[in-house]
């Protein structure tokens, strides 16, 4: 359902030297219809860069994104967005004067009362009172990521991207997260790529997604991915565990 | 009585589409349009004949008062001293405003000066929106001042609004807040190509914990330029907090100056202020739902001022 065909994305060298830095590196792929997919690899790697080129908030510098068989690479967010795709973002923004119903809306055009609610019962938040809360900076992170996840899941895209779910949510919320995504795709086949170096997402996954340096790295089942994570030393905590095998973490 | 040009004045700052229930005073180019009186309510011209006096009695409940301004008579500035004294427990919501509609080269102008005394532990909630519209090249000024005094308990809200068309404003508003008064004040300006807009505020915290929180949101479009001053005086244990957003579009120009001042060590003091186009990820955010630049734009800068 999404191929990508040689796909770059280029920045000027930061060293001022008049190079450039592939920051994705030809990436071939296809993600097929209704799977799961988890995008994990070390900081900097390229992920979130990818998943923003795939929604048109990169620009491609060369190669193409088909979507469905269509070309979208020179398609606007907008339109990428009326064609099916939805983005989740790792740092929501933050609105003074718009509330989580005015996005709702925004994302589904529903502007009834009892249709809004259902959807809150669909994403699983519960108060009413949610509905009219401002999306400003007086959200906690834990909040604003359930409103931002909220607004992905009712826009029923074909295609929904999750950058980074899990920051700021409790470790007790990830379990329902992952089984909050994976109905969605059970029950609207929604085909779904999520960013995320958190154990749940990968056990969950049909695929998981090695990048590294801009490349993929590896693409298959999680048990396939561990030697690979090992040596990429993913995690970023390594230390802080003195790299225990048993730390009960993949990162 | 009224005309379609009056009508629409009425609608976009009154919100009335026809005349109001309860009590109400319109003036139209400086002249008396219509009045009412309530049993609670009364509204009489003043001794120096510039304005009016509305007297709520206290202990007045879920009552209102209508008191819109409209203009559309060219070469006229229209001047109205108003008084409004609340009774002690009283409980009211006055909705001001004011509508031009300029059809000639000719400018014209308002300034309503407006006096509060709210009385021991009273409430009202002031709805302000000026807006000006019209074919006519003529330039609309409007310059409103709001004077409020709070009483022991009393608690003032209120929201004042330029909605758009209004080429040049100096909006002053200042209150003095007595022993555990409450003053929320929302300002809200929208200027366009050549407008200008100032607002100068003063909040004095007078009496033992009295609090205020004043915020002000600005949009500039076009050339257009806003100035915003704020001052909370505190003389007393209190609570005040100013928070001022300034959208910039287009060529819009702005400079907005909080000032605290504690006179007192239990004054508890802060602010907030920030300037600056509408930030990228919001943009982003609204595009990836499916509007477009120009409706996201339009959306975000809707919810701001809303």
């Amino acid at each position: 359902m999404l191929e990508l065909n040689k796909l770059y994305f280029t920045v000027p060298d930061s060293d001022g030297s008049g190079g450039v830095r592939n920051i994705i590196d030809g990436i071939d792929f296809t993600f097929d219809d209704g799977k799961f997919y988890v995008i994990t690899g070390p900081n900097g790697s390229g992920k979130t860069t990818l998943a923003k080129l795939i929604m048109g908030i990169n620009p491609v510098t060369g190669g193409d994104i088909l979507f469905n068989g269509r070309n979208i690479s020179a398609l606007s967010i907008t339109e990428r967005s009326k064609a099916g795709i939805a983005y989740s973002f790792q740092q929501p923004a933050r609105f003074k004067g718009i509330t989580f119903r005015d996005l709702l809306m925004v994302a589904t055009g529903i502007e009834d009362e009892g249709k809004l609610l259902e959807i809150l019962g669909r994403v699983g938040i519960c108060p009413l009172s949610f509905l009219d809360k401002e999306v400003d900076g007086r959200l906690s992170g834990g909040e604003i990521k359930k409103i931002e996840l909220a607004t992905t899941i009712a826009a029923n895209p074909k295609l929904a991207i999750y950058d980074e779910p899990d920051t700021g949510i409790d470790l007790w919320t990830i379990g329902p997260m992952v089984s909050l995504l994976k109905k969605e795709l059970a029950e609207n086949h929604t085909t779904t790529i999520v960013v995320s170096h958190n154990k749940a997402f990968l056990e969950a996954a049909d695929v998981v997604i090695i990048i590294n340096s801009g490349k993929i790295v590896y693409n298959g089942s999680l048990e396939g991915a561990m030697p690979l994570l090992d040596d990429l030393s993913v995690c970023t905590y390594r230390n802080s565990c003195e790299g225990d095998r048993d730390a009960g973490c993949y990162r | 009585m009224l005309d379609a040009i009056d009508r629409a004045l009425l609608k976009t700052v009154a919100e009335l589409e026809e005349l109001p229930k309860g009590a109400y005073n319109i003036r139209k180019n400086g002249k008396l349009l219509g009045r009412h009186v309530s049993a609670n309510i009364n509204i009489e011209t003043n001794e120096e004949e510039t304005g009016i006096i509305v007297k709520i009695k206290p202990g007045t409940k879920n009552e209102s008062v209508h008191i819109p301004v409209i203009l559309s008579q060219a070469g006229l500035y229209d001047v109205v001293q108003n008084a409004f004294i609340i009774g002690d427990d009283a409980e009211v919501t006055i909705v001001a405003g004011c509508g031009i509609h300029c059809g000639s080269p000719e400018p014209e102008g308002h300034a309503g000066i407006h006096e509060f005394k709210v009385g021991k532990n009273a409430k009202v909630t002031y709805v302000e929106k000026h807006y000006a519209s019209g074919e006519g090249t003529g330039r609309r000024t409007l310059n409103p001042t709001t004077r409020v005094f709070l009483a022991e308990g009393a608690h003032a809200e209120m929201e004042l609004t330029q909605i758009g068309g209004v080429d040049e404003t100096s909006r002053i508003n200042e209150a003095v807040l007595g022993p555990g008064s409450l003053l929320l004040i929302t300002e809200r300006v929208l200027t366009d190509g050549e407008q200008t807009a100032v607002s100068t505020n003063t909040i004095v915290l007078k009496g033992a914990g009295s609090r205020a929180n004043m915020i002000s949101r600005s949009v500039m479009k076009g050339n257009s330029k806003q100035i915003f001053y704020a001052t909370i005086d505190a003389q007393n244990q209190c609570y005040g907090h100013i928070e001022c957003d300034a959208i910039i579009m287009d060529n819009g120009t702005n400079e907005t100056m909080p000032s605290l001042k504690a006179g007192h060590p239990d004054a508890e003091l802060t602010h907030e202020a920030s300037i600056g186009k509408i930030a990228n990820d919001q943009l982003t955010k609204l595009m990836s739902l499916g509007l477009t630049y120009d409706e996201a734009v339009n959306r975000i800068i809707q919810g701001f001022l809303k």
